[in-house]
């Protein structure tokens, strides 16, 4: 009997996949984010963002995912790495974060969100590929940090990461300045996670932003879409019945299914 | 070769107008030798939710019998069936809890949700990366053909016969060129009244 | 006699009675009166909070919130229900992360009533000294239920634990209506826990929660509790 919600990993597949591994048969890839994500704090808050492409090789496997997580009310994440990775992570510390608010009454601070995550990903050796940027306000005021998949953090004004990183630094290191006002902020980081999204293959598609202000959070899901498909049509339609079927069953839902008890004879 | 393809199948959902459609392959293969051309990779899991399956198949087959039991404690804890979106989230947390030795699987969920029967599909990779669009989402052997076929064919708000031409098409279209998957297909068209199976005509070769 | 069985909570005596849950029953009912009403639109829980004058008020919290949509409140020993609101908040967030979306209350009551069984039968542990009035809305509406530290659980309209639950109990049979709203239901529990106070009910010595359709659960602060003492 299998025990269930355990929590946890477990290895027992480990051992058979290493001996399908021996016959020659190749392991299979995991889902990436490819990714431009970056961060900036401006004069009251915090500007995260990031691209929305997510590749499994070289096939665009979503081409309008979200990357920029929920940790809490005030702090926010955005993932590069391996897409489960990312997912699984950032909402495990959310969880953890939501249990540590009620039990102590108080507002999460972002530093918290930070050791929780760190400490993870240390214990993991780097195994767990996720490489973030954590961003939020606390008492503290606000603060950006990086998290790097081996555990390592740093705390900076302005921050990229991802595959397209050196494409978004390079139009920070070209336009960020001190206490940049919200709107400037935005379009900072606009023109950064743009910058990723033309010039970097593993990112693509719209450009999401998330402010997070004293006042509260500004989701900016889509915030730019430079690439809508222009073009689609002339449709292609076919007439009923072009397709040859064998066989047709018509299943009514079980809702539906009348049961009625026959007397036997 | 990729373990992914070493039995072969391919697996396409697509959204319509109140309406969603789910496709598989018929063949079972080992390699480049067919064991068997009657082989649907498509589960029920209830009346508004089937999942399909796609790579190795022991594995497709253990984690389907896995989400059979969760569903069916599911339903007797709480009166309900699961929905897609919650069938969803139960399998991807299955898939990364063997992170670091995975299930060759990928699979793809499909179905209506809600009291208003919205159509719902969502697919992810072999260790639970969800991936949830509005329009289609494929996996299998043929994966760049079938993308192909999908952006071309697909268009928002088909009704539900327009819809089952179009993934038919597209599932035909793409097995032509895939020497790993084929052998004729099935389709389920779910709708809020009725779940509609048609076996499709295909090359048997 | 009965009390010869009561040196191990897992040993029946002969009239069929597990006396040191009897006693855990006891130490619930003596504790400070807590009352629920579920109204058509929401549910609310009133508690008294009986400290001895020097205690600084404000660190002692008998309403404790587990989800946005739902809450509790306990009638017992206070040390006891800390254990079962961090095991009953644990519960709630493996249940969101494993389906992503909100336990119902059911589920939730159920997980803490075979908690609170569990430790009726296991060795080296005592039961629960407590009973629990959980809240809650979800998809099916507005719920109320009561768990006893014997494990079972109850729906209820209206009811009240602890000190003087069965006077509360009548007093609210006669006020309860089907129909009645939130409102209607936070004054219809004042009225009621006003009857047992022994001094004056004041914002500072009850605590009140309330939980709705578009509103999470919340408990109200003491300058909210005066206005509606104030109208009573």
């Amino acid at each position: 009997m299998e025990e269930l919600n355990r929590g946890g990993f477990t290895f027992d597949l480990c051992s058979r996949n290493t001996l399908l591994e021996k016959t020659g048969l190749k392991m299979p890839g995991f889902l990436k984010t490819g990714t431009t994500i970056v961060g900036v704090v401006y004069k009251d808050g915090v500007v995260l963002g990031a691209d929305t492409r997510a590749t499994e090789g070289p096939i665009v496997a979503d081409k309008n995912c979200e990357k920029i997580h929920y940790i809490a009310d005030n702090i926010y994440c955005c993932g590069a790495g391996t897409a489960a990775d990312t997912e699984m992570t950032t909402a495990l510390i959310s969880s953890k974060l939501k249990l540590h608010k009620l039990s102590t009454g108080k507002e999460p601070r972002v530093v918290t969100a930070l050791t929780m995550l760190k400490q993870m990903l240390f214990k993991y050796q780097g195994h767990v590929s996720a490489a973030l940027i954590l961003g939020g306000i606390d008492i503290n005021g606000p603060s950006l940090h990086t998290i790097y998949p081996h555990g390592s953090t740093d705390q900076l004004p302005y921050v990229t990461m991802g595959s397209g990183s050196l494409a978004a630094m390079a139009v920070f290191e070209a336009k960020y300045k001190t206490d940049m006002t919200r709107d400037e902020a935005i379009q900072l980081v606009a023109e950064a996670i743009s910058s990723g999204v033309f010039n970097d293959l593993g990112s693509g598609s719209n450009v999401d932003v998330t402010v997070i202000a004293k006042e509260g959070v500004t989701v900016l899901r889509n915030y730019l879409t430079p690439n809508e498909r222009k073009f689609r049509g002339p449709e292609y339609i076919f007439p009923i019945g072009t397709t040859p079927v064998l066989s047709k069953l018509v299943a009514p839902l079980s809702s539906k299914v009348i049961i009625e008890d026959v007397v036997m004879s | 070769m990729s373990i992914m393809a070493y039995n072969g199948g391919a697996c396409i959902v697509m959204t319509g107008k109140n309406c969603v459609a789910i496709a598989s392959d018929l063949r079972f293969g080992i390699q480049q030798q067919t064991i068997s051309n009657n082989f649907p990779k498509v589960y029920r899991i209830n009346d508004k939710c089937f999942v399909g399956i796609s790579g190795l198949v022991t594995d497709a087959q253990t984690l389907y019998q896995k989400i059979v039991f969760r569903h069916n404690l599911y339903k007797l804890r709480e009166e309900r069936d699961m929905s897609p979106s919650v069938v969803t989230n139960l399998i991807a947390n299955m898939l990364y809890e063997k992170r670091f030795g995975p299930y060759f699987t990928e699979p793809l969920i499909c179905g209506l949700e809600g009291p208003d029967n919205k159509p719902f599909i969502s697919g992810m990779d072999l260790i639970g990366a969800m991936v949830a669009t509005n329009d289609f989402l494929v996996v299998g052997t043929m994966t760049p053909a079938m993308y192909g076929v999908c952006e071309t064919l697909y268009k928002p708000n088909m009704e539900k016969d327009e819809l089952f031409e179009t993934i038919s098409q597209c599932m035909l279209s793409s097995l032509e060129r895939d020497a790993l998957s084929g052998w004729g297909a099935v389709v389920h068209i779910i709708t809020p009244e009725e779940v509609v199976t048609k076996k499709l005509l295909g090359r048997q070769d | 006699m009965d009390s010869d069985y009561s040196f191990s909570l897992t040993t029946f005596s002969p009239s069929g009675k597990l006396v040191q849950i009897e006693h855990a029953l006891q130490a619930a009912a003596s504790g400070g009166s807590a009352i629920g009403i579920k109204a058509k639109n929401g549910v609310v829980l009133v508690t008294e909070k009986k400290l001895h004058s020097l205690v600084d008020v404000s660190s002692v919290q008998k309403i404790a919130m587990i989800t946005e949509n739902i809450g509790l409140v306990y009638a017992g020993m206070g040390p006891d229900s800390r254990v079962l609101i961090k095991k009953a908040r644990k519960e709630s967030e493996k249940y969101y992360k494993q389906y992503h979306e909100k336990i119902p209350v059911l589920q939730l009551v159920r997980e803490l009533a075979s908690i609170m069984q569990e430790y009726t039968q296991s060795g080296g542990v005592r039961p629960f000294g407590v009973s629990l009035l959980v809240s809650g809305y979800d998809e099916k509406g507005p719920h109320l239920y009561q768990v006893d530290p014997s494990g079972s659980y109850f729906a209820w309209k209206a009811t009240a634990i602890g000190k003087n639950m069965v006077n509360s109990k009548t007093f609210l049979e006669k006020r309860y209506s089907d129909d009645l709203e939130i409102e209607d239901a936070i004054q219809t529990a004042l009225n009621t826990l006003k009857e047992g106070f022994e001094t004056q009910m004041t914002e500072t010595n009850m605590e009140l929660a309330i939980i709705g359709k578009n509103q999470k659960f919340e408990i109200l602060s003491p300058s909210q509790i005066k206005d509606y003492l104030l109208n009573l």
